[in-house]
């Protein structure tokens, strides 16, 4: 048999035995699941955009005398320590959030993936220079690379989002790094080399569609943790400017009445957590089509 | 238990103090669990370990010499003692000194040491030990800040007898003996400074009730008790030994791990309790609350009047009309805070309050901001005058303010939007939070300031103090420059009639109030939860720092 | 299944790797330095301020010109650098300004409390991935989405909630353990569990990608075909494949660790590197900040290192690949 023909005998094969299970997978799974992300998801671009369509009341409204009250008819969320609704406030804190969550990505992700490509295809010399920065920027602790950003250029969104993306950087590049080597050593790409086809050829037409469904996978993740990793910059006194109501700083500040006003703390992490989840099943639901389901 | 009668000639008039003949001094017992002395039930019981988990920053030096901040005062009272003390109704002590005279002209001021008192690693307390101390408070190579400031008038220490030690004043100062009353100002073993500053952070010697053994950084310090202890103020409980075998001083910045640590019996103590546990310990037998304001200045919120917009006095008092924080403050201290309308604690007996001054009435706000002015709006509905915003630049501190502090900054951030004013609110470290001082980028500020005595208006409000130090420190953060009341506070610092120098703090107060540069909110907050096992345990009334020198552990 | 190691004529090659794996960790560090003392030069407020008791302090402007002289403050920017560097090299970290007693000591008593957290929660954070990753993927729809939940909840919880609600649970509620490490193994449970959830929920998601592609492979069709069971399968085919780039994220998320552990530092009130550092910060004491940058760098690199040798071990892959580029 020729080697075409061994592959697509494999192939078969591996669609053949494969667990029923996982064809079901492939069929049905996204259907249920993907619908209540994208549903999600539209809520979140609605109150990114037009926060005012789904608010029930000025979210920097206080009210001393109505604080610490339970969820309710009338606070859907409850109140906090000032008496203002949570959940206008989470709708209101819904662009800031994502904003530090998306932008903090997206820097850590640009510069991850410079790194990864040139460590993955620079030649040795450039790998093992690259592979050296990436570890020059990994033993530097993210903390103090927060802490310095935010100490020199003040609190607050922005200061936060670019103290989180250059601190998840390193992290990225590194599994950028890997997924080339992995892929660089792969069958098809073995193949393509074989076949004589120039390096800029392969990258562009093998490489970087192979990797990039699984980073844009990664990149889905990370919006989340980015999310978190600003809130605790809050907890540590470091974080977002009152009153604005960003989902991390309300967690953070949250924190302190746990015992008397658990919903304070629960709903912005719903929130946080909600995001990561639909964001997540979306891109892999995206990953899958762009696979073609193989 | 009465203060010791003092011994010197009555003749001579003393400033600030009544022979202490006169001080009826008894441990005070409040029914219910609030006091700054709480009711003992039961015997003494020797031995065990109290265990005290602080919240407050750990101190980068243990002896409060150097620097002087409040961390430093909570432990240094365990281990070291000042030459007098302070009683509940704020009269001054013996402790250290046993009697204590002043020169007709006030420039010369002899303390009677007690006798037979020892440091720990047995240096005798006498007045060259007095003269070392004075002098390592003063040399600058100590870093000293607060107990320097306190010496400020000082010029030197002469030993006059092996007991007697006479302090030689450049001015006079009516606010000696409340400087002196500090824990910042306590007295050494002058062994144990003569080792140097980094011997001496570790373990400083001096006479207290416990002894410093061994100082774990970030965990926590060991206390053992001196056994030979001699030396407990005049209205303390019994003059002998600790009961305690010892103390355990924890580090747990965190509030919630503190109570969590208090509730489950891992610790016996805590300090900075958050309002809601002071709320849910007070109707919970198992605990007790010890209400202890600090002593000096109130908190407050600080107008600067020495840059727009607030040099427009009608701009100050339409702020102050406009906030509205008595109902943040009922609800986010949970019933435990009172509004203060003085700019001194309650715990100082000179205090002066006026409620009229502080109503809000946003109408009034509205119409004193249209005259001077400010009549403009913004797309927000901030006022506008020439093309400039009416900002105010609000740099708060996280490493000071409790949660419940910053969230009622919010709510005057919020109150203050309606009549047009524009908080912008920046946490900050510690730090960025002085730099933000030194460079005069601040409108409005909160800044505690901890001391014995009226004297701290001094600091705060006479325009001395708006001059830097080369660090680039000042106090007076109002900017208040007041010919007026310079004179009422240089008055007041240098006479010696008590009735005097009430009368000039008072008018001082009523110009300060009445100028709007203050927005007093409430004390220094400063509680303290015990497990109900504590028995005998204390606030000082000098600092309202605790003390265990009578405390005992029931079982 | 173990692997030998090649032997004989390629031991010239191994020492070359080995000698490229020291230089690199050597430059690692000078850079780690460098870096640090231009980026402290950064943050504004004034060294010489630091050294004398911080902001509120009296110092005359004497003493802040004498302390600037005896710590070589006023000298140009480069030659305190050199001077640094050679401090550095006799192994002087020289005195903390805020603390008075030398960085070596106070790094030293601390370093070994945090590694023991780190490690601790590092294997937690495996178990508890491994665990996750192998018992829920390609079971069935249900037990991935479920997987995948746990994973991405895990993940997305922060520490100080997750720490609030443990002591909630197990201090206030059953009283089981202590909520303030003292020191004891009892009071390290807690920190360890908060520190490894969201790790592993991060690990785990690493490792499902790579334990589906390995099962995918034709090597672990053709061992169903041949007839070992699920079960035998994953252990014994597929673990390596998952828990590759979990290894080289282990020195990632030691380092991390390291320093990042400072909101559980704070909450459990452990003393830990994290902590100082956000201290030293806080009070501009450089001296601590350039040690606890050096010594996460220190043992970030030597993880490296070790990582690097155990992955040429396990992974047959990357030793072809080291071949083919001779």
């Amino acid at each position: 048999m020729s080697e075409l023909e061994l592959r697509q005998t494999t192939i078969d094969a591996e669609i053949a035995h494969a667990p029923a299970a996982r064809r079901r997978q492939r069929l049905r799974l996204p259907r249920v699941g993907t619908i209540l992300a994208g549903a999600f998801v539209v809520f979140l671009l609605v109150a990114t955009a037009f926060p005012v369509l789904l608010e029930t009341q000025d979210p920097n409204q206080i009210a001393p005398s109505e604080a610490f009250e339970a969820p309710s008819l009338a606070h859907w969320f409850g109140t906090d320590e000032s008496g203002r609704d949570i959940y206008s406030r989470v709708v209101e804190g819904t662009s800031t959030s994502l904003l530090i969550g998306v932008t903090a990505t997206v820097i850590g992700l640009a510069l991850g993936l410079v790194l990864g490509v040139l460590a993955g295809f620079g030649g040795r010399f450039v790998d093992y220079g690259v592979n050296r920065l990436v570890e020059v920027l990994f033993a530097f602790p993210g903390l103090l690379l927060a802490l310095l950003v935010i100490v020199v250029y003040g609190p607050g969104p922005v200061t936060a989002t670019i103290a989180v993306g250059l601190s998840t950087a390193p992290g990225y590049a590194r599994i950028i790094r890997g997924q080339f080597v992995a892929i660089r050593s792969s069958q098809y790409v073995e193949a393509a080399r074989v076949l004589g086809h120039a390096r800029g050829r392969i990258i562009v037409r093998h490489v970087l569609p192979n990797a990039l469904i699984p980073i844009f996978v990664l990149a889905t993740l990370g919006i989340g943790q980015a999310i978190v990793w600003a809130s605790a910059l809050s907890y540590l006194g470091l974080g977002a400017q009152p009153p604005a109501p960003e989902w991390g700083a309300m967690l953070a500040a949250g924190r302190t009445y746990l015992s008397v006003a658990w919903w304070m703390t629960v709903f912005p992490g719903l929130m946080i957590v909600g995001t990561t989840i639909s964001t997540t099943v979306l891109g892999r639901a995206l990953a899958r089509r762009g696979r073609g389901d193989a | 238990m009465r203060a010791a009668p003092v011994t010197a000639t009555p003749t001579k008039r003393r400033a600030g103090i009544i022979a202490g003949a006169l001080a009826l001094v008894s441990t005070i017992t409040l029914a219910g669990c609030q006091a700054a002395e709480p009711e003992a039930s039961g015997d003494p019981v020797e031995g065990g370990t109290l265990v005290y988990a602080s919240g407050d920053a750990e101190p980068t030096c243990l002896d409060p010499h150097v620097g002087g901040n409040y961390p430093q005062a909570l432990i240094s009272g365990q281990f070291l003692e000042s030459l007098v003390s302070r009683d509940e109704s704020g009269e001054i002590i013996p402790w250290l000194a046993e009697s204590w005279q002043s020169s007709d002209d006030q420039l010369a001021w002899e303390f009677t040491l007690r006798e037979g008192i020892e440091f720990t690693d047995g240096t005798p307390l006498d007045a060259e030990a007095v003269k070392v101390n004075v002098e390592h408070l003063k040399d600058p190579a100590t870093q000293s800040s607060t107990g320097y400031l306190a010496m400020g008038k000082v010029d030197a220490v002469e030993v006059v007898s092996d007991r007697v030690a006479r302090f030689v004043l450049s001015a006079p100062d009516s606010a000696l003996l409340e400087s002196l009353a500090q824990p910042w100002t306590a007295i050494q073993s002058p062994a144990g400074i003569a080792r140097g500053m980094d011997a001496n952070c570790q373990a400083p010697i001096g006479t207290g009730p416990f002894v410093v053994d061994e100082w774990v950084k970030q965990d926590h310090v060991t206390l053992v008790r001196n056994d030979d202890y001699a030396s407990a103020p005049a209205d303390a409980a019994h003059t002998g030994p600790a009961y305690l075998e010892g103390i355990e001083w924890r580090f747990v910045p965190d509030s919630s791990t503190r109570y969590a640590a208090l509730q489950g019996g891992q610790v016996d103590v805590i300090d900075n309790p958050q309002p809601d546990t002071i709320a849910a310990a007070k109707g919970d037998d198992a605990f007790t609350w010890l209400d202890a304001p600090r002593p000096g200045a109130s908190n407050r919120i600080e107008l600067n009047s020495g840059q727009a917009p607030f040099d427009d006095e009608r701009v100050r008092e339409a702020f102050i009309r406009a906030v509205d924080v008595n109902d943040g403050i009922d609800s986010l201290f949970f019933g435990t805070a009172e509004r203060s309308y003085s700019p001194l604690s309650s715990v100082e007996p000179l205090a002066y309050s006026d409620e009229t001054l502080f109503e809000t009435d946003l109408d009034a706000a509205n119409t004193l901001l249209d005259e001077a002015g400010w009549t403009e709006r913004d797309s927000d509905g901030t006022r506008m005058k020439d093309g400039a915003r009416l900002t105010l630049r609000f740099p708060v501190s996280t490493n000071q303010s409790i949660p419940a502090e910053q969230s009622l900054f919010e709510q005057v951030q919020a109150t203050a939007k309606e009549a047009g004013f524009d908080v912008v609110i920046s946490p900050l470290d510690l730090s960025s939070w002085y730099g933000a001082l030194f460079a005069h980028e601040y409108e409005i500020v909160s800044a505690p300031y901890t001391k014995v005595g009226p004297d701290v208006l001094r600091i705060l409000y006479h325009s001395d103090s708006i001059t830097p130090a080369p660090s680039g420190y000042f106090a007076n953060l109002a900017q208040l420059d007041d010919p007026e009341v310079d004179a009422l506070l240089a008055g007041a610092a240098s006479t010696s009639d008590p009735a005097e120098r009430a009368a000039l703090y008072e008018q001082a107060q009523q110009l300060i109030l009445g100028g709007h540069y203050l927005l007093p909110l409430y004390d220094q907050q400063n509680s303290f939860l015990l497990s109900a096992d504590v028995q005998g345990a204390r606030a000082m009334p000098t600092v309202s720092t605790p003390s265990f020198s009578d405390a005992w552990l029931i079982d | 299944m173990a692997h030998r190691l090649s032997g004989g004529g390629r031991s010239g090659r191994t020492l070359r790797h080995l000698g490229l794996l020291v230089g690199g960790a050597v430059f690692v560090m000078w850079a780690v330095a460098t870096l640090t003392f231009f980026a402290i030069r950064l943050i504004p407020g004034d060294p010489a301020q630091a050294i004398l008791g911080g902001p509120g302090s009296q110092a005359s402007q004497e003493a802040l010109d004498q302390v600037r002289r005896d710590y070589g403050l006023d000298q140009p920017l480069l030659v305190q650098y050199f001077a640094m560097l050679g401090r550095l090299l006799t192994g002087d970290l020289g005195d903390s300004y805020a603390l008075k007693v030398p960085v070596a000591d106070l790094l030293g008593a601390q370093i070994g409390g945090t590694l023991l957290l780190a490690l601790l929660s590092l294997a937690l954070a495996w178990v508890l991935a491994l665990a996750l990753s192998l018992v829920s993927t390609g079971r069935g729809r249900i037990a991935t989405a479920v997987g995948e939940g746990v994973e991405l909840t895990a993940a997305a919880l922060p520490q100080f909630w997750l720490a609030a609600v443990l002591i909630a649970i197990f201090s206030t509620g059953l009283g089981w353990l202590p909520p303030v490490a003292t020191g004891t193994p009892s009071g390290l449970v807690l920190p360890v569990v908060t520190l490894a959830i969201p790790l592993a929920g991060f690990l785990a998601q690493v490792m499902r990608e790579s334990l589906l592609e390995a099962m995918a492979q034709p090597f672990v069709i053709s061992a169903r075909a041949r007839g070992e069971s699920a079960v035998g399968v994953r252990l014994r085919h597929t673990i390596r494949h998952a828990a590759l780039p979990g290894i080289s994220l282990s020195g990632w998320a030691l380092g991390w660790l390291l320093s990042g552990a400072v909101v559980v530092e704070t909450i459990f009130a452990i003393p830990g590197l994290g902590r100082t550092l956000l201290q030293a910060v806080t009070l501009r004491d450089i001296p601590v900040v350039t040690g606890v940058v050096l010594l996460i760098a220190l043992v970030y690199v030597l993880m490296t290192v070790l990582t690097d040798v155990a992955s040429r071990i396990a992974d047959p892959r990357l030793r072809q690949e080291a071949e083919a580029q001779r």
